[in-house]
């Protein structure tokens, strides 16, 4: 619509994932940091803090939380025009808990370990406040291309916190990086020792705080009261 | 009315939508996930008598197994059942029925293993116990299921902590059955005595109480498999 206006160097074109126009761009990329569900609304803290020790356990899950939240968006919005205003929380909850169960089993097949260090918190996932806000917030008023796009850049924008926190949390706490020692043994033999308070969940809220803190310097959002 | 009715239907047509989802998907995958189990499981056994090397393939694991390992099912009293296969038993319908796993190389056992449970602080523990054929020393620990949390009780699983069993002796010096207790803090500055420091092994900080479960369920199993154990060793390896 404002092709004139937009003096984006990136022409408009249909189709791959860089050359989406700037409304779009803008779901995708609010919530990797203006709009950030963790960092700037706060929601998906619990597991934030909880499966953020080791690396490979962020990753995962925030690929099965992406996977979760992108698939109950697109669904949510297929069947927005459908469901009965009354029910709609509890509609959006079935749609969510299902494809969370099958995320789970789908771990439990094929990554056996990963999912056993993950325990109850791929479960968790169903009462992760971001799938729920972005359903009820977004889906049930957008199509679901946008919808898509809104799931995709929510579940980086938390898989991104996720991994900083983790990457942070194993570096310091264990020495190592995706189980593989960063540490130099002379720095150990130096008298250097990892931090235990890093391995331990007070360790996970200083290192959000000083990302959240870092992050809101950068963007310069403030809560208004 | 008519709307009430649509309500209903709505609701009706996710549920059997959802439920279907759900259930494809746990019938599907349920093969491959018993597989696993069982794969961690005979890892699990293999680890804790020392066969399992890293980058084992699932062939390699169950080929391993099938060689080298021997199920029996053992009755409370500590005699053999014979004709039975540990992975034939539900433990649920026969619950007083007990499983060894003995490492069997060129005939002779050289490892007897043992599964091993009980409460830690969050979670039931589960692992295998092996004890060299002398049925003193122990050979290895493993702990493959838990809930505890990770890095703190969690660290039941690691190398370190399970380590620190190997070569520890559960009978004490008059032959009665001691086991291994893990301390608070470390074994080596409680216990200058080394035959005292043989049955103590080294805590983990901030988790006391998945430690003290370790001992428990140590002194548990091994107390109800000692039937069992005393008789071989009174015969000499056959009971």
């Amino acid at each position: 619509m404002s092709t004139t206006t937009a003096p984006t160097t990136t022409p408009k074109k249909s189709g791959g994932l860089f050359s989406l126009d700037k409304k779009s761009r803008k779901i995708l990329g609010d919530p990797l940091s203006e709009n950030n569900p963790i960092t700037v609304q706060i929601l998906g803290i619990c597991s934030a803090l909880a499966v953020t020790v080791q690396m490979r356990t962020a990753v995962v899950m925030s690929l099965a939380v992406i996977t979760v939240v992108t698939c109950s968006n697109v669904v949510i919005s297929l069947l927005r025009n459908h469901i009965p205003a009354q029910i709609r929380i509890i509609v959006q909850l079935s749609v969510i808990a299902s494809l969370v169960i099958v995320a789970d089993q789908v771990l439990r097949a094929f990554m056996y370990d990963v999912s056993r260090q993950l325990s109850v918190f791929v479960g968790l996932i169903i009462t992760n406040c971001i799938l729920m806000g972005r359903a009820e917030a977004f889906a049930m008023a957008n199509p679901p291309g946008k919808a898509a796009l809104d799931g995709l850049g929510n579940g980086l924008g938390y898989g991104i916190i996720l991994c900083t926190v983790a990457f942070g949390r194993e570096l310091f706490g264990s020495g190592s990086i995706f189980g593989v020692k960063v540490v130099p043994q002379f720095l150990y033999d130096m008298g250097y020792v990892n931090m235990g308070l890093m391995v331990v969940p007070p360790g996970a809220f200083i290192l959000l705080g000083l990302i959240i803190w870092a992050q809101r310097s950068m963007t310069g959002y403030t809560e208004d009261h | 009315m008519s709307e009430n009715l649509r309500v209903i239907r709505f609701a009706i047509i996710v549920c059997l939508i959802c439920s279907l989802m759900v259930s494809a998907a746990a019938v599907g995958l349920r093969d491959r996930q018993e597989a696993n189990l069982l794969l961690d499981k005979r890892k699990n056994i293999l680890k804790a008598v020392g066969l399992l090397t890293p980058g084992m393939t699932e062939a390699t694991v169950n080929e391993t197994y099938d060689d080298s390992i021997v199920g029996l099912v053992i009755n409370p009293d500590g005699s053999v059942v014979e004709g039975r296969d540990p992975a034939d038993v539900d433990p649920e319908k026969e619950p007083d029925l007990m499983f060894v796993y003995e490492r069997v190389d060129d005939g002779n056992v050289t490892a007897y293993t043992i599964p091993v449970s009980g409460k830690g602080l969050w979670s039931t523990l589960y692992g295998y116990l092996a004890l060299d054929a002398d049925l003193n020393t122990v050979k290895g620990l493993t702990f493959y299921q838990h809930g505890e949390t990770p890095g703190l009780g969690g660290e039941i699983e690691k190398p370190w902590f399970q380590e620190n069993f190997v070569g520890k002796k559960i009978l004490g010096e008059d032959g009665s059955l001691r086991s291994v207790s893990v301390v608070k803090g470390s074994a080596a500055d409680k216990y200058h005595d080394p035959r005292e420091l043989e049955h103590y092994v080294d805590g983990i900080s901030g988790a006391t109480i998945t430690s003290k479960g370790v001992t428990a369920l140590l002194h548990k199993d091994l107390e109800m498999y000692e039937p069992y154990f005393s008789k071989l060793r009174s015969s000499g390896g056959k009971a």
